[in-house]
Formats: structure tokens, C-alpha cells, sequence
């Protein structure tokens, strides 16, 4: 598609500098659109008189006030059905240098893919609180995208590729108001969609007053918790993907980006470094705590996991909301385990189990392993803690529901040397052939044994787990019975301050005799549900599934398997 | 094309360690999963590993017509004649 671009000028109250940026982008020979975002009648009546008989101007109107992510998605829209491939942001309050508008289009124009996003260079007009402000939001972004790169989220100054917006906004439920221009711009980069920044003076012109109201510091406090848990989940995904972004320097722009960006992360890192886990913990406990009481479906399956732990005889007494809050705090203690063991926080002496016969035998013999792990503890500890020692490749098979996105970041992940996430919904003769190859070069292939397909007619094993039956993949062994190698089972929970390896053998070989191979599935599927047990019975709360695990997605076990209301009888009558 | 469906008879069969039936006795055009030889998906993937080991060319598993391909000996052969006629264009 040829690039055409416009602009958009959501607009709320300003509307001093309006006619002056129109006619500025217009001498750029960008169509123009202006969005009346429910402005009061005479405001909404002067924006009329500015915009309408002007050639290449149209005007959108919200009839309520929606904020500022509505309008732009209003004219996001609007760009779409007009066929335009890039839409410039531009605040209506005057603020951005317009001076630069060519520069930016013009880096869209050389990047079609990318989002390109003016950074700010603030002169002395700014308000110190605004700086500040400012400064948290860059920090959060950071944060949540892990991003070594700054950009101002907030600057709004920017091109966005319009499709690719649109379908990254249909795909999230994104802040519509002042939290928007942060949002989208983490989303996208969560999408892979590459950020490209140009630097830009910002002024703030005397008499202007800002839409930025204690209303707005409300929902943006909330956007950013909502992101930062949802991180928590990516963390390894966006580790990744930002090492395999360091090799691929030809993206940034001029290599400015690299520069003082770390600032957030190192902050991070020194908190870390200076006091330690547990006031990382407690800094993090709000929003722990934030989530916990607003994650009603997350609270529901950690409710009903830890009352099958405790009928199970794993915990010392019925659980409450405080031992579900502990879960979500276990869980916010094993993220900041994940950060501190990638920056390297976390080092050897801190794990025990690492000389294991077993361990010590498939990391010396060059032979490449195949090895069963699931959302218990933290395997990727020993990944951050193995790949300072051991450069072999780790192959990491996931599950994931949103194909398009992830493959953006597995096809990043092959060009890096240590790590590559495969999807094992699509495993095909392809798949297998690369894991294969990989492996037989001593490379590891890693999966979870307690996620299923989330395709309809995924295979699936019914095994008892806690009392009842539930479903497992069969995926692993499948692949299994075709790279035709042994099994291990692998498992790294947290223990006091210590961290403790466990590695054992799971099967030499598995052999899937045609006409059996159901009855077989279901046994390997089984003992991997006991031994599943028997780590959850070591450490309960660092079971880390937040979903109904034992009915996900309404799948209902066969009739052959006794119901759970059976079972409950059973242990009633026992 | 006799040829190569001779292979690929003695590759499923070998594949698949299909100890009660040789080579010869599968037909090309019976169908080789559901009725017929009665294999599975698993054998499916099997034999697209080894038929892409064998005969260096490409099985998308996201390809939608998949199934066609593996139908039976003689689609195969197809199959395999036309992927290896596109890789040798590309080339």
C-alpha cells in the first residue's frame, strides 16, 4: 500500500493555537483531521468556524466528552476507511514544535512498521511538578516494556501506522482518556512494533493550562498497575526480546535512543542491589494488593486451587483471602526473582541442587535434553543462572493466544543466539524437524507440562491432580515419542532466601505403540501429575496457574473419569 | 513416479514400523489415515519429519490443505513433486 499519511488534532477546550497548527500542517501537505471531543456548545461552535470550508480539514465530533484515546481512535478510524497508512498526533494546545512535523513523516515513510514518536527536550517554561510527573510515567514505561530505549510516552507528538494500531487497540482494553498515549505506545511495543524516536524541543506557552487533572493521575496510576501485573506474565518474553533487540541496532534511530535510557531500569536494579528482595516486596505490595482486589476471576482460581491444596494435606489449615493474597504476593516475589536473576542478581552460590548427577551428566555430555517443566517455581532462574555458564541454546516451547504477536517476537527470538520460543500449537513436521536438529547439536528443548492446547480439539489427558480430575497437554510427550530422546522433569522453587534445583529422570525413551497410544498418553500425562504433587507438596504457594486449572476454558472431563462431586462423596465417606 | 511412490511406500512403512504390512501391499490410492491403513496424526507427523528429511522440501503445517497432501501414497507423491519443482524455481 503506497504511504499516505495525515494528521489528527484531538482537541478539548484548546483552542487558541488550533487555526495556527492547522495551517502549519497544512503547508506540510497533510490532510487534517480535527476531533470535537464534546466540547461545550461554544467552544464546539468556534472549532467549527476554524475547521469547516477549509480544504483537507475534517472535523469528527464526540457528542460527550470521551478523552483523548477516544478521539484519536475515533480518527484512527476515520484514517482507515479513508485509506490513509499513517496518522500524525498533534496536541491542540500549541506544545509541539511543528517545525519538525517533515522529519517525522518522513521516518515513518523510511520505517512503515514503526510508531514514530517525537522525545521531548524540555526548555525552562516547564513546570518542575509536570518534569516530574513526567518523569515517573518514563519510568513506568520502562518498566513495563522493559524498554532500554527512552522515549517520552507522554509526548503525543507522533505517527502512528494506522492499521497496526487499530488492531493492537482491538485486541486490548486500552485507557480512552489521559492514559492513552502511554498505553497504546507499550502495547504496541509489547506487539513488537518497533519505536523510533526524533527528539523535539517542547515549550510550554504562558497562559496555557493543562487537561492533566487529578481525575487523569487516578486512571494513570491504574493503566500502569494494570500494565505492570500483565508484565509480570510477559517477563520473559520481553527479556527476550529486548536482547535480541541489542544485536539489532540497525532499528534505532542514529543510536541516540541508547542514551540515558537505562535510568529506570537501574533504578530497579539498585533498589534491589541496596535493599534487597524483601523491600522490592514491600514496595511492590500495593500493587499486589491492587490486583488482588480487583482480579476477581485471578482470586477466584487461586481460592480454588488452595482449598485442593489444603484437602490435598498441603496446607496446614483451611485457606482464607490471606492465603490467597500470600499466592499473589508469592507471585509478585517470583517476577522480581525473574528480574533479579536477568540482571544477574541472582547468582550460582544462591542455588542449591545444581550438582546433581543427573544435572551435572545432560549439561557435560554435549548431548542436548529434553526437559518437562511447569508453572511451578521459577525454571527460568536456572536459565538466567545457566546461560552465565553454559552458552548451549535453550529451545522454549510456549502456549499462547495471540499467534500474531508472538511470532513477531519468536522470529526476533531465532536470530539470538541463546534463547528461541517455539509455539507449540503448530507443531508440525517443521517444528519438529528444528527441534530435532537442535537438539541432537546439544541444545535443550524445554516445555510445560501443565498448560493445554488452547486450540479447540487440542489433545488433551484427563489425570487426577489434587483429588480431581484434571487436564494435561499431550503435546509434551508426543514430541517426545517423535525427537525420540530422554525426558527429564525440572523443577527450581524458592526455599527461604535459597534457591533449589530439582532434576530427574522422566523417561529414557518414549514409545507411543500404535493402537495403545491414547491408554500410554494418559500414563505419561499421569506421572507427570504425581510428580507435579509431589514439588507442589515442597512449596504450595508457588504454584502460579491463575486460571480455573481444572476446567479451563469450559473442558469437561470424560465421562469415564469420576466427577469431581463423586470424588468430594468419596472423601466425605472415607 | 512409480519410483517415488516406491519410496515413499517403504518410508511410511519403515517410518512407522509397520510390522504386518510391507511395502508392496499399500495401495497408492488407498487412503492412508481415518479408514484404509488406519494412521494417525501422530504417524502424520512422523512421516511429514522423515518425508521432509528424505526429500528436502518444506511441510507448512499451517498449510490448510495438509490433509490432502497425506491422503494417500499417490497424493503424496504429488505433493512431493510439486514442492520440489517449486524450490528448484525459487532457486
Amino acid at each position: 500500500m503506497p504511504f499516505r499519511p495525515c494528521a489528527v488534532i484531538p482537541t478539548y477546550n484548546h483552542v487558541s493555537a488550533l487555526n495556527a497548527i492547522i495551517a502549519r500542517l497544512r503547508e506540510e501537505g497533510l490532510p487534517v483531521i480535527v476531533v470535537d471531543d464534546g466540547n461545550a456548545p461554544e467552544v464546539a461552535k468556534r472549532i467549527e468556524e476554524i475547521c469547516d470550508g477549509k480544504e483537507g480539514v475534517t472535523r469528527l465530533s464526540h457528542r460527550k466528552n470521551a478523552g483523548k484515546g477516544a478521539a484519536i481512535l475515533t480518527a484512527l478510524d476515520y484514517a482507515s476507511r479513508m485509506n490513509f497508512t499513517h496518522m500524525l498526533q498533534v496536541d491542540a494546545d500549541g506544545q509541539h514544535d511543528l517545525s519538525r512535523t517533515a522529519e517525522l513523516i518522513e521516518l515513518a515513510r523510511k520505517q512503515p512498521d514503526a510508531v514514530v514518536t517525537a522525545e521531548p527536550i524540555f526548555d525552562d517554561t516547564i513546570p518542575k511538578a509536570r518534569l516530574i510527573g513526567r518523569w515517573i510515567t518514563h519510568f513506568w514505561f520502562a518498566v513495563n516494556t522493559l524498554s532500554l530505549r527512552k522515549t517520552d510516552s507522554m509526548c503525543g507528538f507522533r505517527v502512528y501506522p494506522v492499521e497496526t494500531t487499530l488492531q493492537t487497540v482491538a485486541r486490548a482494553n486500552i485507557a480512552r482518556r489521559m492514559g492513552f498515549d502511554t498505553e497504546i505506545l507499550v502495547r504496541l511495543r509489547w506487539g513488537n512494533v518497533p519505536v523510533v524516536v526524533l527528539p523535539v524541543r517542547v515549550t510550554y506557552p504562558e497562559g496555557n493550562y493543562s487537561n492533566f487533572k487529578a481525575w487523569d493521575n487516578v486512571e494513570i496510576s491504574r493503566m500502569h498497575a494494570k500494565l505492570f501485573f500483565l508484565m509480570l506474565w510477559r517477563l520473559p518474553v520481553l527479556l527476550a526480546a529486548r536482547w535480541s533487540r541489542k544485536r539489532d541496532t540497525s532499528r534505532h534511530w542514529a543510536g541516540l535512543a541508547e542514551r540515558g535510557s537505562m535510568a529506570g531500569l537501574w533504578i530497579a536494579v539498585i533498589l534491589y542491589r541496596l535493599f534487597g528482595r524483601r523491600v522490592c516486596l514491600v514496595l511492590l505490595s500495593p500493587i499486589v494488593l491492587f490486583f488482588f482486589l480487583t482480579g476477581g476471576e485471578q482470586r477466584h482460581a487461586s481460592m480454588g486451587y488452595l482449598r485442593r491444596a489444603w484437602r490435598a494435606g498441603m496446607l496446614p489449615r483451611e485457606p482464607g483471602w490471606r492465603t490467597s493474597f500470600r499466592h499473589f504476593m508469592t507471585f509478585g516475589g517470583a517476577a522480581l526473582d525473574k528480574f533479579a536473576a536477568w540482571t544477574g542478581n541472582i547468582s550460582l552460590p544462591d542455588v542449591d541442587g545444581t550438582e546433581d548427577p543427573h544435572l551435572y551428566e545432560s549439561e557435560t555430555s554435549g548431548r542436548g535434553s529434553f526437559v518437562l517443566t511447569g508453572h511451578l517455581g521459577n525454571p527460568e532462574v536456572i536459565r538466567a543462572v545457566a546461560s552465565l555458564t553454559n552458552r548451549s541454546r535453550v529451545n522454549v516451547l510456549v502456549h499462547t493466544t495471540n499467534a500474531v504477536r508472538f511470532n513477531a517476537v519468536i522470529n526476533r527470538f531465532s536470530r539470538s543466539s541463546s534463547v528461541r520460543m517455539i509455539q507449540v500449537t503448530e507443531i508440525g513436521p517443521e517444528t519438529a524437524i528444528l527441534l530435532q536438529t537442535a537438539i541432537e547439536n546439544g541444545e535443550s528443548v524445554v516445555m510445560v507440562g501443565d498448560r493445554v492446547p488452547v486450540s479447540e480439539g487440542g489433545r488433551v489427558s484427563w489425570a487426577p491432580f489434587l483429588g480431581e480430575p484434571a487436564p494435561f497437554p499431550q503435546g509434551p510427550y508426543i514430541l517426545a515419542s517423535i525427537l525420540k530422546w530422554p525426558v527429564y522433569f525440572l523443577f527450581c522453587l524458592r526455599h527461604g532466601s535459597r534457591f533449589r534445583i530439582y532434576f530427574e529422570p522422566f523417561a529414557e525413551r518414549i514409545v507411543l505403540p500404535r493402537g495403545d497410544r491414547e491408554r500410554v498418553i494418559n500414563a505419561y500425562a499421569r506421572q507427570y501429575a504425581e510428580r507435579l504433587e509431589v514439588y507442589l507438596r515442597k512449596a504450595p504457594l508457588q504454584w502460579f496457574n491463575f486460571f480455573d486449572y481444572w476446567r479451563p476454558g469450559g473442558l469437561t472431563p470424560p465421562a469415564d473419569m469420576p466427577s469431581s462431586a463423586e470424588t468430594m462423596e468419596q472423601e466425605l465417606s472415607s | 513416479m512409480d519410483e517415488l511412490e516406491r519410496r515413499i511406500r517403504h518410508l511410511i512403512v519403515e517410518t512407522l514400523n509397520l510390522e504386518d504390512i510391507a511395502a508392496e501391499d499399500i495401495d497408492p490410492e488407498e487412503a492412508l489415515f481415518g479408514e484404509g491403513l488406519c494412521l494417525d496424526s501422530i504417524d502424520a507427523l512422523e512421516i511429514g519429519v522423515e518425508i521432509q528429511k528424505t526429500f528436502g522440501i518444506k511441510v507448512d503445517p499451517q498449510d490448510e490443505n495438509l490433509a490432502d497432501y497425506f491422503a494417500s501414497v499417490r497424493e503424496l507423491a504429488r505433493f512431493i513433486t510439486r514442492q520440489k519443482g517449486l524450490q528448484e524455481q525459487a532457486i
